[in-house]
Formats: structure tokens, sequence, C-alpha cells
């Protein structure tokens, strides 16, 4: 009965759902990020929603698909790049303004735009970013679990 | 100078992001990162010395400039007084040290980018805990700390038990954390902030029952990271099977970090210290971890587990003094942690030492490596030294203190089991020294090496420093640990830095009285109390005596090995290799029903620990809700 190992995903449904969906987690996911400065949300909740694409893909086409699109290695240099483009970000209220987080540059473009409240915007994309790639690698993680053994 | 905190935590972290981006295919690199990142901060946090410990300023710091609006904290603050930063010294010490250890003994290990990163983000999660002025930011600091230690006890995951004790750990670990987010949460929902100031402003006189809950599950919580008795277990195996560097960083950073949130939980966020119940609890369990540590040390045969079982004896000793309540206990307290940091982390890394050089710290295997290894078994010796409480070491200045504080607070009996468990700890170290580096070396360990110059280096720092702060007491005192002993009584400037001039005032209707340091009576040579110490010791050693001496019962012996007949009488004895656990078999035997209690108790399965845990913490609940009002 159970034959998850060496299942080939055939199901049609599911895979158009999947090319369906990816898209709009994509730019639902984005979307959230960018304006977390503006509306409710923010990188956290956006980034979980682009990861949320992986497990989608790996529905629809599986895992040898999944492996083939994803590089683990620069996944996880690029959550460390989130990190520390936030870590940064921080630092610019110690350089420019007072103290560590403080919110720089605010005079920018005008309330409501997509450019405008300073750091705080490149600080919540950094935390978007870090959790894409570190959601994304997680899931990746334990889809990697679930793969067929290569061995034998 | 404003910034250095936050900078000393950031540096840390930094580093370890960084060491994933750039040091994952070049050794040299993330080594560099490594050692930038904790020169920096130990040298940011040396900085500090001066404006917090000499001239008693207070760093107060609001991330994002988020200030206290209408007196009522909304932002994260930092704030670091003379007791946070002593124990943030003791962490950048530890960090530094360590990691210039660890540059050649993990030569042999594969993947050290992942153990420079784990590391550096233990080090910033520790560093962050002493300094953060914020109980919801101290339990994220303690998650961080927790998983990253978890990950370094698994590190060298081939290794057999490795994996087990990290499961162990992340087990107990998650319980402890889960009740401080208990206990955090529970604070938050009666008055409504996380500032700890503030807190312990609202809290003052106003330990409603949802407080006493919260303040039951917070020191069950903080016990955990400390490894006090019930709450042990998970510590022996993680701290035998984690590389050295990272079991000296264990028992002398986290560790440290549990103790340091200890004090600043009954201290200052509770004021919990004018009761006399949580005295006596504290006394209690602080008397228990020290006797059973020491107790199950004197059973190992592994120098690490042993190593491990006496550093929670140590922490013993802090917890009692901290619990003795008055100036000279908080004196005693703080100073048996900075020297247990000294001494322990170098025992770890004699033990290191000893691992790079034979492979292995099996006590049974070893023997005689002082020829091979002259200046680790210097260290070794030294190191021992300190922790037995010899004079002139560290220890015995520590160990005589905690020896005062309880005798003037009335506890001789405390003060008895203290010498007692000193007795031992010398004892068990007795027992390492000889079958480590005297007596027969075995065949094998014809061509061991001393230890290269780099990993000399942080051990010859840590002896000379276990030496300074044994003779020169009185520069320590007055510089380090009385302003945080100060600090840690003077709650008013606490609360007022934070949250402005006059909060506490306003709050609690008069301002909080400054109790009156008093360290006169801090003697440290004074003749006649060394007549009363002897007196007690001569107690102590006949207690042992009379519990090792006469033994009616003859022991088994084998005829056929030439170790069991009269010493050195026959010929056949030249290459008789006494064995770690050929030592103290008298006593063994004598507490046999003991010992067998105790290694039925710790049955390995981690049901077992998390149920001790429970049911500690119950207890817990159980004592502060009958006994404290």
């Amino acid at each position: 009965m159970m034959k998850g190992k060496n299942r080939q995903v055939k199901d049609v449904i599911v895979k158009t759902a999947a090319d369906f969906f990816t898209p709009i987690a994509l730019v639902l996911g984005f979307y959230i990020i960018l304006h977390g400065h503006l509306s409710p949300g923010g990188g956290f909740q956006g980034g979980v929603l682009v990861a949320s694409a992986v497990v989608l893909i790996y529905l629809g086409y599986g895992y040898n698909e999944v492996s083939k699109k994803f590089n683990m290695e620069i996944i996880k240099k690029n959550e460390a790049l989130g990190a520390i483009l936030f870590t940064v970000f921080g630092l610019a209220g110690i350089i420019y303004g007072s103290v560590f987080f403080a919110n720089v540059f605010t005079n920018i473009g005008d309330v409501g735009d997509l450019i405008s409240a300073g750091t705080i915007m490149f600080m919540n994309n950094s935390v978007g970013y870090k959790v894409l790639t570190g959601v994304g690698f997680l899931i990746l993680l334990m889809i990697g679990l679930l793969a067929p053994d290569n061995d034998n | 100078m404003q910034h250095f905190p936050i900078l000393s935590i950031v540096t840390l972290f930094l580093g370890a992001f960084l060491t994933v981006i750039f040091g994952s295919k070049n050794e040299t690199v993330r080594k560099f990162i490594a050692l930038v990142a904790s020169s920096i901060s130990l040298i940011l946090v040396l900085m500090l010395i001066k404006p917090v410990m000499i001239k008693n300023n207070v760093i107060q710091y609001w991330l994002g400039n988020w200030r206290p609006i209408h007196d009522w904290a909304i932002g994260i603050g930092l704030e670091v007084d003379a007791l946070g930063l002593f124990f943030g010294i003791i962490a950048v010490l530890t960090i530094f040290l360590s990691i210039i250890f660890s540059f050649k003994y993990t030569k042999k290990d594969s993947e050290t980018d992942k153990y420079y990163v784990l590391f550096l983000m233990l080090s910033g999660a520790v560093l962050g805990l002493v300094f953060t002025g914020d109980l919801f930011n101290m339990f994220v600091m303690i998650e961080i700390m927790t998983f990253a230690a978890v990950g370094l006890t698994a590190f060298r995951n081939y290794q057999e038990g490795a994996l087990e004790a990290a499961f162990k750990y992340l087990v107990l670990g998650s319980i402890g954390s889960s009740m401080v987010l208990a206990g955090t949460i529970t604070i938050y929902s009666q008055v409504h902030t996380l500032n700890m100031a503030q807190i312990s402003a609202l809290l003052f006189n106003n330990l409603t029952p949802s407080a006493l809950f919260a303040f039951a599950l917070l020191l069950a919580g903080f016990s955990l990271k400390a490894f006090v008795v019930p709450f042990h277990p998970a510590a022996p195996d993680a701290y035998m099977s984690a590389p050295s560097s990272v079991s000296m960083a264990f028992s002398g950073m986290v560790n440290k970090a549990g103790v340091y949130a200890i004090i600043r939980l009954v201290y200052v966020l509770f004021h919990a210290m004018d009761f006399k119940s949580v005295q006596i609890l504290l006394i209690i369990i602080g008397t228990i971890t020290m006797f059973i540590g020491v107790t199950m040390a004197l059973a190992q045969n592994d120098f690490k587990r042993l190593l491990a079982f006496h550093s929670i004896s140590q922490i013993g000793y802090v917890i009692t003094a901290v619990g003795v309540s008055t100036a000279l206990g908080l004196t005693a307290g703080l100073y048996h942690a900075l020297n247990h940091t000294l001494f322990k982390g170098l025992l770890f890394l004699t033990a290191g030492a000893i691992f790079y050089a034979t492979g292995t710290t099996d006590l049974n295997k070893l023997g005689g490596l002082a020829r091979k290894m002259p200046q680790t078994a210097a260290i070794f010796l030294i190191g021992a030294f300190s922790i037995s409480g010899l004079p002139p070491f560290n220890g015995f200045v520590s160990k005589w203190l905690v020896y005062q504080a309880t005798f003037q607070a009335n506890l001789a009996p405390v003060t008895i089991i203290a010498l007692l468990v000193s007795v031992m700890t010398l004892a068990s170290f007795i027992k390492v020294a000889q079958s480590i580096f005297f007596g027969q070396m075995p065949k094998e360990f014809e061509n061991v090496k001393e230890v290269p110059l780099s990993m000399r280096i942080p051990m010859w720092i840590m002896a000379i420093l276990c030496v300074i702060t044994g003779v020169l007491p009185n520069i320590v005192t007055k510089y380090l640990v009385s302003p945080a002993v100060t600090a840690a009584l003077n709650i008013g400037k606490y609360i007022d830095l934070m949250m402005g001039n006059g909060y506490s005032e306003k709050i609690l209707g008069k301002p909080i009285e400054i109790p009156a340091v008093d360290f006169t009576l801090a003697g440290y040579w004074d003749p006649i109390a060394w007549l009363v110490l002897f007196a007690l010791l001569l107690i102590a050693v006949t207690i042992v005596a009379v519990a090792g001496g006469f033994n009616a019962v003859s022991l088994p012996t084998e005829v056929d090995d030439p170790k069991y007949d009269v010493f050195f009488s026959g010929e056949a004895s030249e290459h008789s290799h006494v064995k770690g656990n050929d030592l103290f078999w008298g006593l063994k035997h004598d507490l046999r029903h003991y010992f067998g209690f105790m290694h039925d108790a710790h049955s390995g399965i981690i049901n077992d620990y998390a149920l001790w845990a429970i049911f500690t913490t119950t207890i817990f609940i159980v004592y502060i809700f009958l006994l404290v009002p």
C-alpha cells in the first residue's frame, strides 16, 4: 500500500494548482515584504509566504525538480546576507542618528509612498529576505528528509 | 561609551553571519573573523570597566530611541549596571580565550565554519542576556543560547553519545525556556510591561498570587539554565561530549548566565531576598547542589565528566552564598562565580589538551603524562589547587568568603558541608592528578607531545589570572566585586536610571533605602578565623576518615595483578598501572549504597530527567505559595 518512495507525480490537478498558486504566493509575499512599513504584515509574514512557494513546487513537481532548482548552499549564504543587511541598517542608526536601530533618513518621500519612512523600510525588507531564505531553507531540509533514497 | 554594550553584542552576531558567507571555504578567513569579532567585543566590554565599575555609572540605552512615555516603558532597553558588567566581563574573557584555544584544537574536525557560527551566536546571546534590561529580550537570548549550545554539544557527532547528549540538552533546555516564557507572560499580564526596572518598581510590596506563580516559574527556569541539582542531568553529558573549548564556554558563561538571571530575579525584580523563606530555599538547593555534584564527581572515571560534576558542585557554592543575602554572602557568591570561570575554564582546557595529545580523557587509560607534557601538568595543578581551595590560589579566597558568610549567618551546618565538599573536591583532583599526570605511563603514550603554543597561551593566561585573583583579593573585590554587589542591592538606582529620576519614589511613595554595604568583616587572613577554619577542617576530615577509615569487610584481591600486593615490595610491580578507578576505593566501597542509589537515579532516560524538572518546579511553586506571603 505504501508506495510513497517511488511515487511519480502525475496528478494534473495538483500540478495545475501549483502552477497557478506559485506566482500568487510569490507576488503576495513580495508585496507584503515591500509594504511592511505601510500596511499590516511585514518582513516575517511576507517571507513565510514567499517560502511557501517551495512547498507548492514540491507538491506539483516532486523532489527531483525541487532539488534541481534550488541550491541550498547559496540559499544559506543569502540568509546570512539578510541578517548582515539588517544589522548594517541598524548600525546606520548609530552613524547617522542617535542610537542603534534608530530610524534615520525619514524625510525622503511623501507619507504613504513606497520609498518613505526612512531606514525602517530597509530593515523590514532585510528581515523579509532573511525569513524567505531561512524558512525556504528549512522547508528544503524537511523535503530532503522525505526524498527517495538515491543509493538503492 | 554609551554604544559600547550594543556594539559588543552586535559584533559577535555580525561575526557569526559573516562566517557563514565568507568562512565556509577558507579556514584562515573564519579564524580571522572569529578572532576579530571576539577581540573587539572583549575590548569594548573592558573599556566599560572604568565608567561603570569605578565611576559607578549605569549605562541605559533605548534601542531605536523608544524612550518611556508618561513613565511607561514601551521600547526595548539595555541597562548595564555593575552586576551585568561583572558577568559580561566573565563572558567576554571566556569567549576570547576559548576561541584562541579552538584554533588548533579543532584542526582535526571537519566543517569548523559551523563551529564558529554557533560559538559566536552563543557568545552574543550570553552577552545580550547579561546586558539587557527587558524581560522578554532575556527570554529570546536564552533561547538563542540554548539552541546554539545544543548544536555545539552535537558538534562532534561521530563521538559516541554526542547526539544523545544534545537531545537531552534540547529537551531539558526547552522545558526551562518554556518556564521562563510562562513566567514572563504571567508577569506581563499583571503589570503590563516587560522592562525589568519598571517591573521591579511595580512589584514592590505588590506580590499578588500571579506574581508569586511567575516567580516560581522563573526561578525554576533560570535554575535549569544554571544546572542546579534536580535540573542538572543534561549537563554532564553535554560537557563531556562537546569539544573542550565549548565545555569551557558552557561552564564559564552559559552556567553563569543562569546564575546572573537568578541574582537579577531574586534581588532586583522581586525584592525576594527580604523573605527568610526565599533565602532558605536558595541555601537548600545550593547546598544540595554542591554536595551531590561533588559526590557524583568522585565516582566518575572520565576526566571531562568529572569536571562537569565539579562544575555543578561549584555552582552550588555560588547559589548558597547568593542565598545568604548579606553583602558578604553576595560578595562571596560573585567572587566564586568569577573564580569558577577561571579555574574551571582552565581545567576544561587541560582536558582538551589531554584529548588533543592522546585522543582520550578516560582516567583508566591515562597515566604518567607529566614527563611528556610538563606545562600542561603545571597548569593542571594550578587549576586543581584553585578549585580545591588551597592558598594562595583564588579558590581559597572565595571559598573562605563562603565559609565566613554562611558562618556569620548562623548557618554552621552549611559551613561544614561546604568544607566537606571542598575536601572531597581535593580528593577527586588528587585522583585525577595521580591517574593522568603521575604514576606509570602506559606504553601507547610514548610519542605524546606537548600541545602547540596557541593552545598553551590561553591556558597560561587563565592560570596567571587564577593566581592574580588569589593573591590580590582586595583589589579584585574593590574594583570588580564590590561595585557589582552594590549594584545588586541598590535597586532604586537601577529603576531610576532606566525610567527617569524620581520614578521609583513616585511609584513606591518613598525612596528605596540603599542597604549599607559593609565589607569590613571580609577579613581574608584573620588568625582567629584561621583557627576556627582549622577546627572545622578537622571535623570535616574526621567525618571523611570515619566514613572511609573503618572498613571491616576485606575486599577480594586479585593475586595475579601485582598492584594489589604490598606496594613496591615485589619485583613484578614495575609496570603496575594504578588506574583512576583504583584510588579511593575504600571511600567508594563504604558509601556504595549511596553511590548505587545515585547511579540508579541517573538512569540516562530523558523522561526521568524531565519528570525531575517538572516535579521540582511543582515543589518550588508550592513552597513559594506556602511560605512567601
